[in-house]
């Protein structure tokens, strides 16, 4: 798609994919950090990736295997709280760890086969070496994820400002709010082999957390959240691939880099008293 | 309907919150016509708050039949909804929540929008009646984080009239006002009931309450105990009476 300006294949995919992943998770990340489900998005990256280590280690497709695995956790919170009489938050404790354990299981189970290394690509993310089509997948879930928030942006302006309150007004805040934990589980896991497990975090959270150092509307929080993150990913992708370094690490770090200055810069921190 | 039509049916309702081991409103019967202003008193813990969700549908009725504005709740709790204004009690706002005051109380109107369709030219009018009435127009702009209590709190009584409800559920709607705040708003609620809204208000503030004769309902342990008119100004002494309570 970008071929007219990067000529380098793989720059130009790599370029690509970490312009699609960071949109869809900066969008996604705004909901996310608003609604104070942080540990929703953590527990879910952690689920695909366990799924995809399980797909990986029966040779199935590994990002299938992760879209079920995150899929599976987020509709496992609400009924494991209910049935099992635990606080959402032991319930994605339980369901984090479970995880944890499954991936690594396979991981060191795939390890003592010497089939470890492939796995592992899932830790810390690969741009390199992507095929056309999973960068066409990226730009499909990134277009889901704005047309997600656009169609229904004033019922999940609702449910971020009270889920209660939501509810009250006449808006059917469980079937959006579904909806909203199978399009995250599906963008996490289709970002997971780009960003990596262990880093998926940083795309879903600080964009946000950057953006409403500056916002006061989350309007404005949607559209500045996915500016900055494709801003730091397309400058990480190119730095890295210039110099040779982890592409995904290198971002997370830019990510977090930009998050101290923005923290020191944000108005909203600034006391002014001017006396008549 | 006419004034003499119930709004809110109730036949021998029970309710129970989720995961409870016994029903929190137990055996409810109550009639409430259009227009009325009714006051529901009790200790804490006596079922006030869980009657008025159960009103608003929000709360699974586990045996009886409750019908508001022509619909049964146990069906579909949405119409009812988009039709009934509920403020909830004791809420306030992290200074950092990126909604302004217009868009909150815009919020009040997205059931009656419905899914898929933008605000329109109507109800934006009906953002700037509501925020008018609660003489804050001139915070429509301002992030409602940054509001005091009271001024939060009236957002959210703007948020529930600019739906123009035909019932008006409030639980502890003087909470955080000051006096000349209390004394606006009870003017206000009479209005509404007036013109045929009906109010039901759940409250411990009764000194606050309108100079007019109101329903009182009391309950006690999820029961109702008592039903009855009362003259302004005796409304404590009644619920004090029914509820075994004396000063």
């Amino acid at each position: 798609m970008l071929e007219f300006i990067i000529q380098n294949n793989i720059v130009c995919h790599a370029v690509e994919a970490m312009l699609f992943a960071s949109v869809a998770c900066a969008i996604l990340g705004v909901i996310i950090t608003q609604i104070q489900i942080s540990s929703i998005g953590f527990t879910m990256a952690h689920a695909a990736f366990a799924g995809a280590a399980f797909g990986m280690f029966l040779s199935l497709n590994a990002t299938l295997c992760a879209i079920a695995g995150g899929v599976l956790v987020a509709f496992l919170i609400g009924p494991l709280s209910d049935k099992a009489r635990v606080s959402p938050d032991t319930a994605l404790g339980l369901l984090f760890g479970i995880s944890m354990a499954i991936a690594i299981f396979f991981i060191a189970y795939m390890q003592t086969l010497g089939r470890g290394f492939s796995a592992m690509g899932l830790l810390f993310g690969d741009v390199v070496s992507l095929y056309r089509e999973e960068v066409y997948l990226l730009a499909v879930i990134c277009i889901v994820a704005i047309l997600f928030v656009a169609v229904l942006y004033k019922e999940i302006c609702g449910i971020i400002f009270n889920k209660k309150i939501a509810e009250s007004v006449g808006i059917r805040v469980r079937p959006i709010y579904y909806a909203m934990l199978f399009v995250i589980a599906l963008t996490v896991a289709l970002c997971l082999p780009i960003i990596g497990g262990l880093l998926l975090y940083v795309w879903l959270v600080t964009p946000a957390a950057i953006a409403l150092q500056f916002c006061y509307r989350l309007s404005s929080m949607f559209i500045l959240a996915p500016v900055v993150a494709a801003a730091i990913s397309v400058s990480g992708a190119l730095a890295g691939l210039e110099y040779a370094l982890p592409v995904a690490p290198l971002t997370a770090v830019l990510f977090s880099l930009v998050f101290v200055v923005a923290v020191a810069l944000s108005p909203k921190r600034r006391v002014t008293f001017r006396k008549s | 309907m006419t004034a003499a039509d119930p709004v809110i049916e109730i036949e021998d309702a029970y309710t129970a919150y989720e995961g409870a081991d016994r029903p929190t409103l137990q055996g409810i019967t109550l009639s409430i016509r259009r227009g009325e202003f009714v006051v529901v008193g009790g200790p804490n813990g006596a079922g006030k708050t869980t009657l008025l969700e159960t009103i608003n549908g929000m709360l699974p009725i586990t045996h009886g039949r409750v019908c508001v504005c022509g619909y049964n709740v146990k069906g579909d709790g949405v119409p009812v909804r988009c039709r009934v204004g509920y403020l909830l009690q004791n809420f306030s706002f992290d200074p950092l929540t990126p909604f302004t005051v217009g868009e909150v109380v815009m919020m009040g109107r997205y059931g009656k929008i419905g899914l898929f369709r933008k605000p329109g030219p109507e109800d934006r009018e009906a953002v700037f009646r509501s925020l008018t009435l609660l003489g804050i127009s001139d915070l429509a702009d301002r992030p409602i984080g940054q509001l005091s209590g009271g001024q939060q709190q009236k957002v959210l009584l703007a948020q529930n009239l600019a739906r123009n409800p035909e019932i008006l559920l409030l639980d502890e709607p003087f909470s955080n006002l000051d006096i000349f705040s209390r004394e606006a708003i009870n003017r206000l609620l009479s209005r509404l009931a007036g013109e045929g809204v009906t109010v039901v208000l759940v409250s411990h503030a009764f000194d606050d309450l309108p100079d007019r004769p109101v329903r009182v309902v009391v309950m006690m342990d999820g029961r109702i105990v008592l039903d009855r008119e009362s003259a302004p100004g005796s409304v404590a002494a009644v619920i004090r009476g029914a509820s075994g309570i004396h000063a």
